[in-house]
């Protein structure tokens, strides 16, 4: 069903009920640790008024845990939310405002698109939230004096920001408009840089978070500066706007070189290389949680800016068959999935590994939007081309979903290690099959999920990728049912590329394993790890997602297929 | 599934829930498993839980109960129509190609339920159960299995998941999968006393000799896909898919399933394939009977009887009848090799393993037989031209009752196989005790010697080294005693051992016996002096429990178990009315009724007729030696009855093997293998299949049969057990009481034997005998092949590998690690240099962008 509506009219609450669900935790993560019995002296009489804001704190609410249970509750709520309107099915509605002179301007899109990508990132927001609760060093819930006081409200700045990187994804996915989305893009960016260097004690989380501020700043300059040549050249940042701009005069060197700003902009939030430097530090510098969301959802935010960017607006069908930016995203996909691989092979430091290999993922993710580029858009292949393209983010936006299962999973599994100054180096993984064989034994799926080993959500995901690319590339192959190799789309050598680099993959994934089940335990770490329920149980659920993902994948693929088609149906 | 292809497939509840019974156990394998780590060695898991016995005994419990539903449901409620249920792992409709955007791709696991099925699964799954509660009572009683059960029920409850994954499969491919997982923990479970060359090396057999089978079957698979272009059920047993390939391709298919029917023989332990069984009694006796009687080594015969549907197209008519005399004729040739080295055998549960291979290859023989008259004859409603089969009611008939046979004597030899294992176990199991109480009871310490000391002992022995030398060798600092210290560092140089120091300590403990720490000669010469006199006079003697030279007039002693082996032992003999004999005569009949029209099956027919008389004598005289006559020495006359545990399952099969007439007569031979027959259905119910069967076993109307049912009774119930009856065995001492059923048995024993005893030992040592105590030198062969021609080739390969392959991946690997070390240090941690990185990506792109469009 489709129903427009203006901002704030009849339903706007309803409509928008999980983003309005992270407002009012907003707001009340910013009162509630600070309710307590303040008194207000009316002048001039001995009468005090309770205004229940500042002075001595209660019990309740001085409770360290307190904003972490708040904000996992909220984000919880507003998973459910979001999920909750795909039941019934989904009511697209698009939030425009009408001006005197009947121009429409659309500003925000609820479909099942924008919710699929809602539903990841409140989902690793979630998990996150839920595994921070007992992992920021919090003091005694009875201390409340000064400094647990002060510690609260630490505890309280980390959940808001993790709320506000929240609503900036959200208006991401939301956006119908180049300048929101920027502005969205943005809010959730400032939030995590502030995350990331959150651990301010360490320097290696203020430094890391410095850099990954001045790398993101300069690129996200980058990427406004191109956004302004766009709309010299346009005259709007309407998505709908653009795409006939595109139609008309997409070859002219504005638009073009306006695409290659906006496209660093982007290929910086995915990591890919080489934009990609700062990550492996800002990885490493975060808490486990922080890395997590770092590789999950606001690369999934990257991701979607870019499908709204090179599919959307720099519509492939406006431009003759190839696409203007089908060489460049190829050789950017070829160029990162090698060398976040490579790099990978060498790392020590497991979240340093796992940030390469979160960037040779994002140079799977390009190579599959690089094979969108290059469909055939003829008559005669339409309705082939079409299934491909749906095939094809299918089949990414299903990878951005159990990427936060396993990948969050195993950050997770070293921010326990973290809470004993481990994770930081492969050695402290060392004889983690004695000391917690369970932890072990998950991290080690976690890590045959990124390798791709059927049949965990990881394969899934990977096949689909590969499955649709080389579907793209066969369109216009075939000669009478048998394939003439020479005809093959030079895409297929990414798929091909792509399943070489899958098995280099295999190496340093496999090695966390050797780590855990064949060596002894590190001096000092030979009893079992420090409780941390919260985060055991943030680790079960990526689990269970994990491997249900790759056995009942059917359910998870139709989803991501209504996303898919939502997406594409603009066209 | 013999009839028309065209049959309803229905959905019911019960095959909803089927994937359970496979999943079941499944999830029980990494629930003991882990238990029994962690809680090993605890009180309440060994004695409550029995080591994970009694986890095991509820999932099997739970998965009997799953598939007597579905056996219940398929024979009541779906009157015997196929039944489906598949679980996809995903299914997508974005790959279909061009236009036709609906279809759809689907990977995924399906079951396939049919009268073979459903026999098979009801023998796996009771049978797994009985074999459960039969370990809970062998292996848990045991003392050389301390805290090591719960290995044994992980790895034996994977079996039985692939054992009955494997039946329920609903294609090829994934018959296979469970086929390999099969074969997998057939080698862990033969392999369960690794500790021991001989246990470690039968595994090795094991597993070596059917993979080479299972080479022939992926080949024949390969095949088989490449013809159909699947491997599911559904596809390949289609009526129009096997003309389509019988029309082109009729050769390439028999190629496919004579390939297959190599895998068979290799599961099945048939000839030349056959070496792996015997060995694979290495395995503890409840793996004896599961695997090598009564499950794993039907699945060969249950691959051949899924290929059926292509025997009996109308358009592979004549085309296999090959195949099928070489199915029977391997069949025949096993019978009776098999059953010619059971003679000499003198180990119970060698003679058993023989005796498996001899029936299975009867059974071969009848699927032969049933296979070729399928082939051969017009025995469908309609023949190709589409005309009504004059012939179709007798021809249906001879089709049907050939093929129920072998199905019938598989049900039959799985009941009274798994039984007579578990009865030979119960005799091992007690003539071991009986011994250990006899000679043992004084001097346990044997077990709890420290590993080490062992060695240790050992080493002196072979270096002939006194325990005084030894000790002066150590004594560094010349004190007259030896600290910790020293003593770890002697280990250490005879490369004995490197322990850390907790352990050390222990070590040292166990020695010291005046508890200072330190240690000194004479302690040392105590405690190593015995173990050497241990290793001496060998101590871990060379008793064999399972020799039925130790046994002996154990009927009185073991009356259950001594029962249990009579019907188990009359039921593969095919004595009348019991068990075996409905199916064993169905089998005779069946090859000579294919042998009159085409003499090559003269060879298989006289085979399996020679073997009958064959069966008789090994079996008479297995259990004549076993139960009857006087006690073979001191061990066996104090021989104890057995636990309840192994008493629940002889008790239950003594009766499934006794009630063979009841099946017989419910119709199961036209039942198993025709979907348009029911239980009990045709003949006029019970009493009537009851009338049917005996006139059609006992008065045959055609003088041929009549003759040959009588001539294959005289020779397999009289003769076989005649020739035993005057050679071993005899009455039991006196004072000895027995039940009154064998009174009968040990009199005729004791007046054949009195009256025609003659002497045999010209023919026991004859050449022949001593050949085939040496297995007819099939082993020796091998081993000498596998020395000159594989051991040479695999050299070579091994250089080649080396240099060529490890060489080539090393270079890549070192490479890779080159350029990820020189790409990591381009992350040189300033911000600066990230952000020139990041400037030459913004112009590349700007020039890759720009530059191809102008």
């Amino acid at each position: 069903m489709q129903q427009t509506m203006e901002p704030f009219g009849e339903g706007f609450i309803t409509t928008f009920a999980p983003e309005f669900v992270l407002v009012i935790g907003l707001f009340t993560l910013m009162i509630a640790p600070n309710l307590g019995d303040g008194k207000f002296r009316l002048p001039l009489s001995q009468i005090r008024v309770p205004y229940l804001f500042g002075g001595r704190r209660g019990k309740l609410d001085s409770d360290p845990r307190l904003p972490g249970l708040f904000a996992s509750f909220f984000f919880i709520t507003a998973f459910g939310m979001a999920l909750l309107s795909f039941v019934d099915g989904m009511n697209t509605t698009t939030v425009q405002v009408v001006d005197a002179d009947n121009n429409v301007t659309n500003l925000l899109k609820v479909d099942e698109f924008s919710r699929t990508f809602e539903l990841i990132f409140y989902g690793a927001l979630a998990l996150a939230s839920v595994a921070s609760i007992n992992r920021l060093p919090a003091t005694s819930r009875n201390d409340r004096t000064n400094a647990g006081l002060y510690n609260n409200r630490r505890q309280v700045d980390f959940y808001i920001l993790l709320i506000t990187c929240g609503l900036g994804m959200s208006i991401v996915a939301l956006a119908q408009d180049l300048f929101l989305l920027f502005i969205g893009l943005e809010l959730a960016s400032f939030s995590t840089y502030v995350l990331v260097s959150f651990m301010k004690e360490t320097k290696e989380g203020t430094e890391a978070g410095m850099k990954y501020f001045i790398v993101g700043s300069v690129a996200s300059g980058v990427g406004l500066y191109g956004l302004s040549l766009l709309y010299t050249w346009a005259g709007s940042l309407q998505f709908e706007a653009l795409t006939n701009a595109f139609i008309t005069s997409g070859m002219e060197p504005l638009p073009l070189v306006a695409l290659s700003m906006l496209l660093v902009g982007f290929g910086f939030k995915v990591s890919a290389a080489p934009f990609h430097f700062a990550a492996p530090d800002a990885y490493a510098g975060a808490t486990g949680p922080v890395a997590g969301v770092l590789a999950t959802a606001s690369k999934a935010m990257g991701v979607l800016g870019l499908l709204r960017i090179l599919i959307i607006v720099a519509a492939p069908e406006a431009t003759d068959g190839a696409a203007v930016w089908l060489v460049a995203l190829g050789v950017l996909a070829a160029v990162t999935m090698t060398w976040g691989n490579l790099a990978a092979l060498g790392s020590t430091n497991p979240k340093r590994m796992l940030a390469y290999s979160s960037v040779a993922h994002a140079g799977y993710m390009l190579a599959a939007i690089t094979a969108i580029g290059a469909l055939n858009w003829e008559p005669a292949h339409m309705t082939e081309s079409n299934n491909a393209a749906l095939a094809i983010v299918t089949a990414l936006v299903f990878h951005l979903v159990v990427l936060v299962c396993f990948k969050l999973g195993a950050f997770l599994v070293l921010s326990l290690l973290e809470s004993e100054q481990g994770g930081h180096t492969l050695a402290s993984l060392g004889g983690l099959a004695k000391r917690e064989p369970m932890l072990a034994v998950t991290m080690f799926i976690f890590m045959l999920s990124l390798a791709g080993v059927p049949p965990l959500s990881g394969f899934m995901s990977k096949f689909l990728v590969i499955m649709g690319i080389v579907k793209a590339a066969l369109i216009g192959s075939t000669v009478d049912g048998t394939i003439v190799f020479s005809e093959l789309h030079w895409v297929w050598w990414l798929a091909f590329l792509m399943v070489i680099n899958s098995a280099i993959s295999v190496f340093y994934y496999l090695r966390v394993g050797l780590v855990m089940f064949f060596h002894e335990p590190e001096e000092g770490r030979r009893t079992s790890l420090p409780p941390g329920r919260s985060v055991r149980v943030a680790i079960v659920v990526c689990l269970v997602a994990t491997v249900f993902f790759g056995v009942g994948a059917n359910g998870l693929i139709a989803l991501c297929e209504s996303a898919a088609n939502a997406l594409l149906n603009v066209w | 599934m013999a009839g028309s292809g065209s049959s309803e497939i229905v959905h019911s509840t019960a095959a909803q829930y089927a994937p359970w019974i496979l999943l079941l156990p499944m999830l029980a394998f990494p629930i003991i498993l882990y238990l029994g780590k962690a809680l090993n060695g605890n009180k309440m898991w060994k004695d409550t839980l029995k080591e994970g016995g009694l986890i095991a005994l509820g999932f099997m419990g739970a998965s009997l109960v799953l598939s007597l539903w579905l056996v219940v449901d398929f024979i009541g409620a779906y009157g015997g129509t196929e039944m489906l249920s598949d679980w996809t792992w995903f299914t997508s409709s974005m790959w279909a190609d061009g236009d036709n955007a609906v279809s759809t791709v689907s990977f995924g696991f399906g079951i396939h339920i049919d009268h073979i099925t459903v026999m098979l699964l009801f023998i796996a799954s009771f049978l797994c159960l009985l074999i459960n509660t039969f370990a809970i009572g062998y292996m848990n009683t045991d003392p050389i299995n301390d805290n090591r059960n719960h290995r044994f029920y992980a790895e034996f409850v994977l079996f039985c998941s692939g054992m009955l994954g494997m039946v329920l499969a609903d294609s090829f491919l994934w018959l296979f999968i469970f086929w390999e997982l099969m074969g997998l923990c057939s080698y862990l479970l033969i392999g369960f006393y690794y500790e021991r060359p001989s246990a470690a090396y039968a595994a090795k057999k094991a597993f070596l000799t059917t993979r080479v089978g299972d080479v022939f079957l992926m080949v024949g698979l390969a095949i088989l896909w490449d013809l159909f272009g699947s491997l599911d059920y559904a596809v390949v047993f289609d009526s129009h898919n096997i003309e389509a390939v019988a029309n082109n391709s009729a050769g390439t298919l028999a190629w496919a399933l004579g390939l297959m029917f190599i895998g068979a023989v290799g599961k099945s332990a048939q000839f030349p394939l056959h070496v792996w069984l015997p060995d694979a009694m290495e395995g503890p006796t409840p793996v004896s009977a599961l695997i090598h009687a009564a499950t794993m080594v039907n699945a060969g015969l249950y691959l051949v009887a899924r290929m059926f549907p292509f025997f009996g197209h109308e358009a592979m008519h004549g085309e296999l009848a090959d195949l099928a005399f070489i199915i029977a004729a391997i069949g025949g040739t096993t019978a009776v090799m098999a059953a010619a080295i059971a003679f000499v055998q003198h180990d119970l549960k060698k003679v058993l393993a023989y005796s498996t291979m001899s029936q299975l290859a009867y059974i071969f023989t009848g699927l032969g037989a049933a296979l070729y008259l399928a082939n051969t004859l017009h025995w469908h409603k309609y023949l190709p031209d589409g005309t009504t089969n004059p012939e179709y009611y007798v021809n249906h008939g001879i089709v049907i009752v050939a093929f129920g046979a072998a199905l019938f004597h598989l049900f039959n030899h799985a009941m009274a196989k798994g039984m007579l294992f578990m009865a030979s176990g119960a005799v091992i199991h007690e003539v071991h005790h009986a011994h250990h109480h006899l000679h043992h009871h004084d001097d346990d310490h044997g077990h709890s010697d420290p590993e080490e000391l062992v060695m240790l002992a050992k080493y002196l022995n072979d270096n002939d080294q006194t325990v005084y030398e030894f000790f002066k060798s150590i004594d560094l600092d010349g004190s007259g005693d030896i600290d910790m210290f020293e003593f770890q560092k002697a280990l250490t140089a005879s490369q004995i051992a490197n322990l850390p120091p907790w352990e050390m300590t222990a070590l040292v403990k166990a020695v010291d016996l005046n508890g200072d720490g330190r240690l000194n000669l004479p302690e040392l010469d105590l405690a190593l002096g015995r173990i050497i006199s241990d290793l001496d006079h060998g101590h871990h003697d060379e008793f064999d429990a399972q020799s039925m030279e130790n046994m002996g007039g154990l009927a009185s002693k073991m009356p259950i178990t001594a029962t249990a082996m009579l019907v188990g032992s009359l039921s593969i003999m095919g004595f009348p009315l019991i068990g075996g004999f409905w199916s064993k005569e169905g089998i005779i009949a069946n090859t000579w009724r294919v042998a009159l029209e085409d003499p090559r099956f003269f060879y298989p027919a006289l085979c399996v007729l020679l073997g009958a008389g064959m069966t008789g004598f090994y079996m008479s005289r297995m259990w004549l030696k076993t139960f009857a006559g006087s006690p073979k020495g001191e061990v066996a006359a104090h021989v104890h009855p057995t636990n309840t545990w192994i008493k629940i399952p002889l008790f239950t099969l003594t009766f499934f093997s006794l009630g063979g007439v009841i099946l017989a007569s419910m119709g199961f031979t036209h039942w198993a293998p025709d979907i348009e027959y029911g239980l009990m259905s045709d003949h006029g119910g019970f009493i009537g299949g009851f009338l049917y069967e005996m006139e059609h076993v006992f008065a045959n109307s055609k003088p041929f049969f009549f003759i040959l049912t009588y001539i294959a009774i005289f020779i397999g119930a009289i003769v076989g057990p005649g020739i035993a009856l005057s050679l071993y065995g005899g009455a039991l001492d006196e004072g000895e009481t027995v039940k009154p059923w064998f009174t009968p048995v040990l009199a005729l024993n004791a007046a054949v034997k009195g009256r025609y005893h003659w002497d045999n030992s010209a023919l026991a040592g004859s050449g022949f005998a001593t050949a085939l105590s040496n297995r007819l030198y099939f082993d020796h062969y091998y081993d000498m092949a596998m020395l000159k021609i594989v051991a040479a080739f695999s050299n070579k390969a091994a250089e080649a590998d080396a240099s060529v392959i490890d060489g080539t991946v090393k270079t890549i690997e070192r490479t890779s690690q080159d350029i990820s070390t020189k790409l990591r240090a381009l992350t040189t941690g300033s911000a600066r240099d990230y952000i020139l990185m990041a400037a030459v990506g913004t112009l590349a792109l700007v020039g890759l962008i720009w530059g191809v469009v102008a």
